[in-house]
C-alpha cells in the first residue's frame, strides 16, 4: 500500500509581501536554508533585487550554478505555477549573481547592496578545523569587512544557530553571547592547523605505520596499489587530525562540537564589526531546521540531515532502542519558519552598533519531547511501513527510552560482536557462503558505525536541555505588516507535522528504492576487434593452482616408489614457499618453479600433452571456458595472464590469442629450475595488458577483465568492464566499493582426487 | 534352454520389483495388473570360447576363411568396437581381445607385418590407454600401443577419405587407413539389435559429414525402433552406406553376442526374478541397499563401474557382415526377446547407472535422457510398449553432474541451449553446426578425451522418436531442477506419477513395466 504523500500545494499565485524592500545579497543561496531564502524573494518579494554570492565550483560558475537552481525541488511550486521557462526567466530578472568565495576572495559588494542576509556556512557539523575557521570566520570577517566598505552600510542579517550557546542549561536569552574565546587567535591556529598536521604526516613516525599497514592490505596488489593505498591513508590522517583538532579545540572551550564553535566566533566578529564600525546587525539563530510545513511546499527538504536519517533507520527497522530521556526536548523549526522570521528580521533593521538577537525554535512556546516525537513517527510508520525488499514490510519496534547508558552498553556490545564476526569471517576460506556473510557482517558493522556517529551527533543537539527564549521573534510577528507570512511556531502541529508532513517526505526516495531487486539481465557482449578479454589462469579458469601441476608431473613421471619422498618433500617446503607468496607472488613462483630443475623439457611436454592437459580440463571452470569462447565470438581478442610457465597452459591454447605466461629454462633439453623472463604477477599484469592494448589495438575502456584475487585489482582496475570470479575477500570487497561483477564459477568443475587419478591413469601407467 | 521370457501381470501375490535408478536400485510395488515383461532367462554361455572363435574365422559366412584373405606385404586393419560396448563393461578378458589375439597369431602365420589397430570410437572420446589396454589384453597392447593400436579420429582430414555417395546422396566418408587396407577385420559385440552389421564400419570409422545423414532428427522420428533394423531408417542408411563401402574395401567381421548376465554374482539378484529369489539373495540386496546408500558418492560410482559383467558368450559368427549380421541379431532375439499383446497407457523403465557414453564416467542429464527417451524406450519391435499419447515413468536421481572432461559440450549444450529450446527439430536447425565445427571441441575431442561437439545434439535426437510419441514424461525421484531444463516433470514416487499420469491418460490406465536388467526386446503384438 502506498503511503499518502503530501498534496501538491494547488497552482495559485502567492500575494506579495510587505516589507523588506531594497537590493539584497544573499550567501549560501546553494544551501538548504539559502534555497528557501532565494525561493521566498523570488517568490514572496517582488519588489526586492537579489544579488547571489556564490563560488565557482569547477567548470560552473556562479551564474551557472544559480541558474542550474531552477530545477531544484524548492521551486517546485513555482514550476507548477509558471512553468520551468517561467523560474528561468524569473531568475533572470530578478538575481544576479557575484563571483565569489568567502574565506578566501571576497569581491566588493555592489554599491545598491541595502541588506545581506548571510545564510553561508560549513555543511558538516564535523568539518576540518581549518575549513571550519575558513568558512565560519574568516567567511565571516571577509563579508564584514566588504561590508565596511560598501556605501550603502546594508543591514546584515546573520544566520547563525541556537546551539552556539554551547552546553547552557535552562532559559537561554536572545542577546549576546558571553565569552571571551579570542577569535583572532584560534582563526590563525585552525589556518596553521593544516600545515602543521601535512608537516607531521609526512615524518617517519606517522607514515612508517601508515605505509606497513597498507604494505599489509594492499601489498599483493602490487607497489603502485600500496603506494595509493599509503597516500590515500595519510590524507586520511591529515583530515582525522583535523577534524579531531577542531572537535576537541571546541569542546574544549565549552561548545559541542567545532561548528558551534565557529558559528559562536563568527557572532563574536559580526558583533566586533558591529560596534567598531556601526553596522546594522541581526543575528538569527534557529534550532534544529527540518522540512517545510507549507513553504515552498510541504515536506519540501534538500537532503537528508540531523533527524532524517535517524527516522529512516528507524522506519527500516534497524534502530531498536534510542539513547535519550523521554521527556528532553527536541527543538525541531521547519525550514518556512526560519525563512519567514529571518526576512522579517530583514525588514526591521536594528540601529547601528547595536544587534539585536532572535532565536527561531519550538523549544520554548511548543516543546516536541523525544518521547511524543516517537509517538507520532512510530504512528506514521505503523500505518504507513516501509516495504521490505519483496518481504512484505518492516515492522518497526516500540521504543521505551530505558536512558542512555543501557542503549549505550547495548550499542557497544553490538558493535564489539560484529566488529568480532567482521574481523573474523575473512579467515575463513572465500566461497560464495561464507563471502554472503562477510557481505552482510560488514553491512551491518557500516550501519552501526553509521547510526553510532547519528547518535552521537543528535545526541549533541537533541540531548542539549537549554530552552531558547524567543521573545524578539514573536514581538516581530505579533508587529508584522499585515499579509506578511506568520511565523509563530506555537501554532504547529506536531501530529500533522511529523505524521503528514515529515515523515512522509523523507521516506519518499526510500519507498521508491526499497522495491525488490531484479537481477541483472544476461549481459550481451558487443562485437568488435578491439575489445579484448583478458582472463587470469589460476582460480578464473582453473580450480588448480601451481602445486597441484607440480604433484601431477610427479605422478606422471616418476616411478610409484618415490611418491612419498616427493610428498615429503614437498610438505617440508610449505613454510618456505607460504612465506614468499606472502612477500611476493613473484618470489613464490620463481621458488615453485626451482623444483623442476634436472626435469627433461621433452618428457615435461609429453606428460603435460597426454595426461596433465585432461587433468587441467577437469580442474577447469566450465564458465570460464564458455565465456572465453563467448568473446572469441562476439571477434574479441582473447588473452590469457599467468603467473605460471607457457608449457603449462598449452592445452589451454587454442582459446586465446595472446598468452602472457613466463618460460622455463632449458639447458640441453634439461630445466634449470630457472625462468627465462620474470613471471607476470600482480602489477606487471597491468603493465603488461596497458602494453599489449597499445600494440595491438585495444581499447581498454571497451574490454573485459577477469581475475580471483586481490593481486588482479590492478589489471581489473585497468579496463572498462572488470569481473570478479570467486573473488577472495579483498577483492570480492574491493569489487564491491566499485560495483564490479562478480561471478560465482565452476558448478561442474572436477575435484582434486580425479584430476589426480586423470593424470596418473596416463599411457605411461598403462605400460608400466 | 532355459525359460523364455514373459510377461507377469501383477497380483495379490506378486512381490515388490526390482527397479533400477543410476547408481541405486529400490524394490516397487506396482499397481495391480501391472504387466511386468520379462526376458527370457540368461543363456549359457558357450564354453569353449577360443574354440569358437576358431571355428568361426575358419568356417565364416559368405566368405573365405580368414588365413585364406591373408598374405605377406598386405595392409590389415583390425578394428573393433570403442568402450561404449558391451554395458556394463564385460569382465576380462574382454571378448576383443580373445578374437584380436586369433587374428593376429593368423596374420603373423600368414606372414602379415602391415597391422594397425584401430579402436571404432567415431564421434566417442578418445579411449585412454589403460581402456585400450582393457579391451585388446596386455599382449596386443604392449605390441602394438601407441604406434600401431589408436583411436580412430574423425577431425583429422589428412586422415579421412570420401569412398563415395549412396543413391541417396548420403557421403561415406571413413578413416583412411582403413578404406585403403586390403581388409578390414571389425570385432563387434553385439549387445541389442541396434549395433553390429552394417553399422561397424559405416558408423564406427565415419565422419561427422558422413554421420550427419543417419544421425539426424527425421531419420531417428523414423527408426521404429531403432532396435528392430528392418523397420529403422538408421539402418537403412548404414546399409546403403555400407553397399558402397563393399565396392571398395573388403571387410571380414567377426560378431559375438552375450548373454544376460550383466552383474556379477555378489548382486545376482539383479539377473533373477523376484520371487525366485532366495533368502541369500534377500540379504545380499539388503546389505547392497545398505551399503550403497552409505557410501559417498565417488566411491559408489566407482563401485558401480567397477562391477564388470561375467557375460557368457552366445554366439561368434564371422564373415561378410550381411551374412553373419542375420546370426548375430537371431542370438540377440534368443535373449532378449519377449512377445506382449498390445501396447498400454503408462510404460514405466527402471535407468541404470551406465550407457553408452558414461563407461568410467559420469552419466550427465542428457545421457539420462538419451538412455530413457533413445535406449529404453526404443527396445521394442513392431510398436512401442506405450500408446501414442501415452505416458513415460523413468527412474533416475537425475543429479545435474557432468564430466568436466568427458563431455564438455554437454555442459554448454545443457546451459544454454536446453535453456532456450528442448525441440530436436529447433535443436538441429539453429545449433547443430555450430557445436559440429566448433574449433575448441575439436581440438578437445582429438586431443583430450571429450566426446565431439555436436555428440550431445546427437543425444537430444536419439529421445527425438520418444519426445514425439509420449504424452507426459515423468522421471520419479529426480532433481526437479535438472528434470525441468530437459521439459520433463518429477513425482517422488511411483504413486504421485501416476497420479500425474492421470491428466494424460485418464483414470484406469493400463501400465506395463518394462522390467530391466536383463534386457528385454518387447515384441509388441
Amino acid at each position: 500500500m502506498a503511503p499518502p504523500l503530501p498534496p501538491p500545494a494547488g497552482p495559485r499565485a502567492e500575494p506579495p509581501a510587505a516589507g523588506l524592500g531594497g537590493h539584497v545579497l544573499l550567501t549560501g543561496a546553494t544551501g538548504f536554508l539559502g534555497q528557501a531564502m532565494l525561493e521566498r524573494l523570488v517568490v514572496a518579494h517582488p519588489g526586492v533585487r537579489v544579488t547571489v554570492l556564490a563560488r565557482r565550483r569547477g567548470a560552473a560558475s556562479a551564474a551557472d550554478r544559480l541558474a542550474a537552481l531552477a530545477r531544484k525541488p524548492v521551486f517546485r511550486t513555482l514550476r507548477e505555477r509558471v512553468g520551468y521557462a517561467g523560474v528561468q526567466a524569473a531568475l533572470a530578472e530578478r538575481v544576479d549573481s557575484l563571483e565569489g568565495d568567502l574565506g578566501s576572495g571576497m569581491p566588493p559588494l555592489p554599491g545598491t547592496v541595502t541588506t545581506v542576509l548571510h545564510c553561508a556556512s560549513t555543511v558538516s557539523f564535523d568539518p576540518p578545523v581549518d575549513e571550519a575557521f575558513r568558512i565560519n570566520v574568516q567567511g565571516a570577517r571577509d563579508l564584514y569587512g566588504a561590508v565596511v566598505e560598501s556605501p550603502n552600510r546594508p543591514h546584515v542579517v546573520h544566520v547563525s544557530t541556537a546551539y552556539v550557546s554551547a552546553l547552557h542549561r535552562g532559559v537561554v536569552a536572545e542577546r549576546g553571547l558571553e565569552h571571551d574565546a579570542d577569535w583572532r587567535a584560534e582563526l590563525r591556529h585552525a589556518l596553521a592547523a593544516r600545515e602543521e598536521a601535512e608537516q607531521r604526516s609526512r615524518t617517519p613516525e606517522v607514515l612508517g605505520p601508515l605505509l606497513e599497514a597498507a604494505r599489509a592490505e594492499h601489498g599483493k596488489a602490487g607497489s603502485t596499489a600500496t603506494a595509493a593505498a599509503a597516500e590515500r591513508a595519510r590524507r586520511g590522517w591529515v583530515q582525522d587530525r583535523l577534524v579531531t583538532a577542531g572537535r576537541l579545540r571546541g569542546q574544549s572551550l565549552g561548545w559541542t562540537d567545532v561548528y558551534t564553535f565557529t558559528k559562536a566566533l563568527g557572532e563574536r566578529v559580526a558583533e566586533e564589526y558591529a560596534r567598531e564600525a556601526g553596522v546594522r546587525l541581526s543575528v538569527v539563530r534557529p534550532t534544529i531546521v527540518q522540512a517545510a510545513l507549507e513553504r515552498p511546499y510541504p515536506g519540501w527538504f534538500e537532503s537528508y540531515k540531523m533527524m532524517d536519517p535517524i527516522t529512516l533507520a528507524y522506519g527500516r527497522g534497524e534502530i531498536p532502542e534510542f539513547p535519550a530521556h523521554a521527556e528532553s526536548v527536541v527543538d525541531i523549526v521547519p525550514v518556512d519558519f526560519v525563512t519567514s522570521a529571518a526576512l522579517a528580521v530583514a525588514a526591521a533593521p536594528p540601529p547601528p552598533g547595536e544587534p539585536a538577537y532572535f532565536h527561531v525554535g519550538t523549544g520554548s512556546r511548543n516543546p516536541l519531547t523525544q518521547a511524543e516525537l516517537h509517538r507520532h513517527v512510530s504512528r506514521y510508520f505503523t500505518e504507513h511501513p516501509l516495504p521490505d525488499a519483496g518481504r512484505g514490510h518492516v515492522k518497526v519496534p516500540p521504543w521505551r527510552f530505558p536512558g542512555a547508558a543501557r542503549v549505550e552498553r547495548t550499542l557497544k556490545a553490538g558493535e564489539r560482536a560484529a566488529g568480532l564476526v567482521d574481523r573474523a569471517l575473512p579467515l575463513l576460506p572465500a566461497t560464495a557462503g561464507i563471502r554472503d556473510r562477510v557481505d552482510r557482517a560488514r553491512a551491518d558493522t557500516q550501519r552501526t558505525r553509521t547510526l553510532r556517529r547519528l547518535l552521537d551527533l543528535y545526541g549533541g543537539y537533541g540531548g542539549v536541555e537549554a530552552v531558547y527564549g524567543d521573545g524578539n521573534v514573536v514581538a516581530l510577528h505579533r508587529a508584522r505588516p499585515a499579509g506578511s507570512p506568520g511565523f509563530d511556531v506555537a501554532g504547529i502541529s506536531w501530529a500533522h507535522y511529523v505524521a503528514d508532513v515529515y515523515c512522509p517526505a523523507v521516506t519518499a526516495v526510500a519507498r521508491r528504492t526499497a522495491a525488490p531487486r531484479r537481477k541483472r539481465a544476461a549481459d550481451v557482449l558487443p562485437q568488435g576487434r578491439d575489445i579484448a578479454a583478458v582472463f587470469d589462469l589460476e582460480g578464473t579458469v582453473l580450480a588448480s593452482n601451481l602445486v597441484e601441476v607440480f604433484v601431477w608431473t610427479r605422478l606422471v613421471g616418476g616411478p610409484r616408489s618415490s611418491w612419498a619422498g616427493e610428498i615429503a618433500s614437498l610438505a617440508l617446503a610449505v613454510p618456505g614457499y607460504l612465506q614468499a607468496e606472502r612477500r611476493d607472488r613473484g618470489d613464490f613462483v620463481r621458488a615453485f618453479m626451482r623444483r623442476y630443475a634436472g626435469c627433461s623439457e621433452a618428457e615435461l611436454r609429453a606428460a603435460v600433452r597426454d595426461r596433465i592437459g585432461d587433468a587441467l580440463l577437469h580442474r577447469s571452470f566450465p564458465e570460464a571456458i564458455r565465456r572465453i569462447r563467448a568473446h572469441r565470438a562476439a571477434g574479441h581478442r582473447t588473452v590469457l595472464v599467468t603467473g605460471t610457465a607457457d608449457l603449462f597452459v598449452q592445452p589451454l591454447g587454442p582459446l586465446f590469442d595472446e598468452i602472457a605466461a613466463t618460460r622455463l629454462q632449458v639447458r640441453g633439453g634439461v630445466l634449470t629450475g630457472r625462468l627465462e623472463r620474470p613471471p607476470v604477477v600482480g602489477e606487471a599484469r597491468a603493465a603488461w595488458a596497458r602494453r599489449y592494448a597499445e600494440t595491438a589495438g585495444v581499447d581498454l575502456k571497451r574490454s573485459y577483465a577477469y581475475g580471483d584475487s586481490f593481486s588482479d585489482s590492478a589489471l581489473l582496475g585497468l579496463v572498462g568492464n572488470p569481473v570478479a570470479v570467486n573473488p577472495d575477500h579483498r577483492l570480492h570487497r574491493h569489487a564491491a566499493r566499485r560495483a564490479w561483477r562478480v561471478e560465482e564459477w565452476g558448478a561442474h568443475t572436477g575435484g582434486r582426487i580425479d584430476a589426480a587419478l586423470t593424470a596418473m591413469s596416463g599411457p605411461a601407467e598403462a605400460l608400466r | 534352454m532355459g525359460r523364455p521370457g514373459f510377461v507377469l501381470e501383477v497380483d495379490e501375490r506378486t512381490p515388490a520389483l526390482l527397479v533400477n535408478e543410476g547408481e541405486a536400485a529400490r524394490l516397487e510395488r506396482f499397481p495391480l495388473g501391472t504387466r511386468v515383461i520379462y526376458p527370457p532367462d540368461s543363456l549359457p554361455g558357450i564354453r569353449d570360447v577360443g574354440g569358437a572363435i576358431r571355428q568361426a574365422l575358419l568356417h565364416p559366412h559368405g566368405e573365405d576363411p580368414l588365413p585364406a584373405l591373408l598374405r605377406p606385404g598386405m595392409r590389415l586393419t583390425i578394428v573393433f568396437d570403442d568402450i561404449s560396448l558391451p554395458l556394463p563393461q564385460m569382465r576380462a578378458p574382454d571378448m576383443r581381445q580373445r578374437i584380436i589375439e586369433q587374428v593376429l597369431e593368423m596374420a603373423a602365420a600368414a606372414g602379415v607385418d602391415d597391422v594397425e589397430l584401430l579402436a571404432a570410437n567415431a564421434l566417442h572420446r578418445r579411449m585412454t590407454a589403460a581402456e585400450l589396454k582393457r579391451t585388446v589384453g596386455d599382449r596386443v597392447f604392449r605390441s602394438f600401443f601407441p604406434g600401431h593400436l589408436n583411436n580412430h579420429d574423425a577431425e583429422d582430414r589428412a586422415n579421412l577419405t570420401e569412398v563415395g555417395t549412396t543413391r541417396h546422396g548420403e557421403v561415406v566418408e571413413i578413416n583412411r587407413r582403413a578404406a585403403e587396407s586390403d581388409l578390414i577385420v571389425y570385432v563387434n559385440i553385439t549387445l541389442t539389435g541396434m549395433s553390429g552389421g552394417a553399422k561397424s564400419v559405416a558408423v564406427g570409422l565415419a565422419s561427422y559429414r558422413s554421420l550427419r545423414h543417419h544421425h539426424n532428427v527425421h531419420t531417428l522420428r523414423h527408426s521404429r525402433s531403432f532396435n528392430d533394423p528392418p523397420q529403422s531408417a538408421m539402418h537403412h542408411s548404414y546399409d546403403r552406406m555400407a553397399a558402397v563401402l563393399a565396392g571398395h574395401v573388403r571387410v571380414f567381421t567377426v560378431e559375438s553376442t552375450v548373454n544376460g548376465d550383466s552383474y556379477p554374482p555378489q548382486v545376482g539378484f539383479m539377473n533373477k526374478r523376484e520371487w525366485e529369489w532366495s533368502p541369500a539373495d534377500q540379504a545380499s540386496y539388503l546389505a547392497f541397499r545398505k551399503l550403497n546408500a552409505m557410501a559417498p558418492a565417488k566411491m559408489r560410482r566407482q563401485m558401480w563401474q567397477r562391477s564388470h559383467a561375467p557375460y557368457g558368450i552366445t554366439g561368434v559368427h564371422a564373415g561378410a557382415p550381411a551374412e553373419v549380421h542375420p546370426h548375430t541379431l537371431a542370438n540377440v532375439h534368443r535373449q532378449q526377446l519377449t512377445e506382449i499383446d498390445g501396447q498400454s497407457d503408462i510404460g514405466v523403465w527402471g535407468l541404470p547407472f551406465i550407457c553408452p557414453y558414461n563407461v568410467n564416467s559420469i552419466m550427465n542429464p542428457i545421457l539420462v535422457m538419451s538412455l530413457g527417451l533413445g535406449y529404453f524406450f526404443n527396445l521394442y519391435r513392431n510398436k512401442p510398449i506405450v500408446r501414442q499419447g501415452g505416458v513415460g515413468i523413468f527412474y533416475h536421481p537425475m543429479p545435474e553432474e557432468f564430466h568436466p572432461v568427458h563431455h564438455p559440450s554437454y555442459i554448454d549444450f545443457y546451459e544454454s541451449v536446453l535453456s532456450r529450446t528442448k525441440d530436436p527439430a529447433l535443436i538441429e536447425e539453429k545449433y547443430e553446426e555450430q557445436f559440429a565445427t566448433d574449433p575448441w571441441y575439436t581440438h578437445l575431442y582429438r586431443t583430450s578425451h571429450a566426446y565431439h561437439g555436436v555428440h550431445p545434439l546427437y543425444m537430444w535426437y536419439w529421445g527425438a522418436h520418444a519426445l514425439q510419441h509420449l504424452g507426459d514424461v515423468i522421471f520419479v525421484g529426480a532433481e526437479r531442477g535438472t528434470a525441468s531444463r530437459l521439459g520433463f516433470r518429477t513425482a517422488s514416487t511411483l504413486g504421485d506419477a501416476l497420479e500425474m499420469a492421470r491428466e494424460t491418460v485418464g483414470s484406469s490406465p493400463s501400465i506395463t513395466y518394462h522390467h530391466s536388467p536383463p534386457l528385454a526386446l518387447a515384441d509388441v503384438r
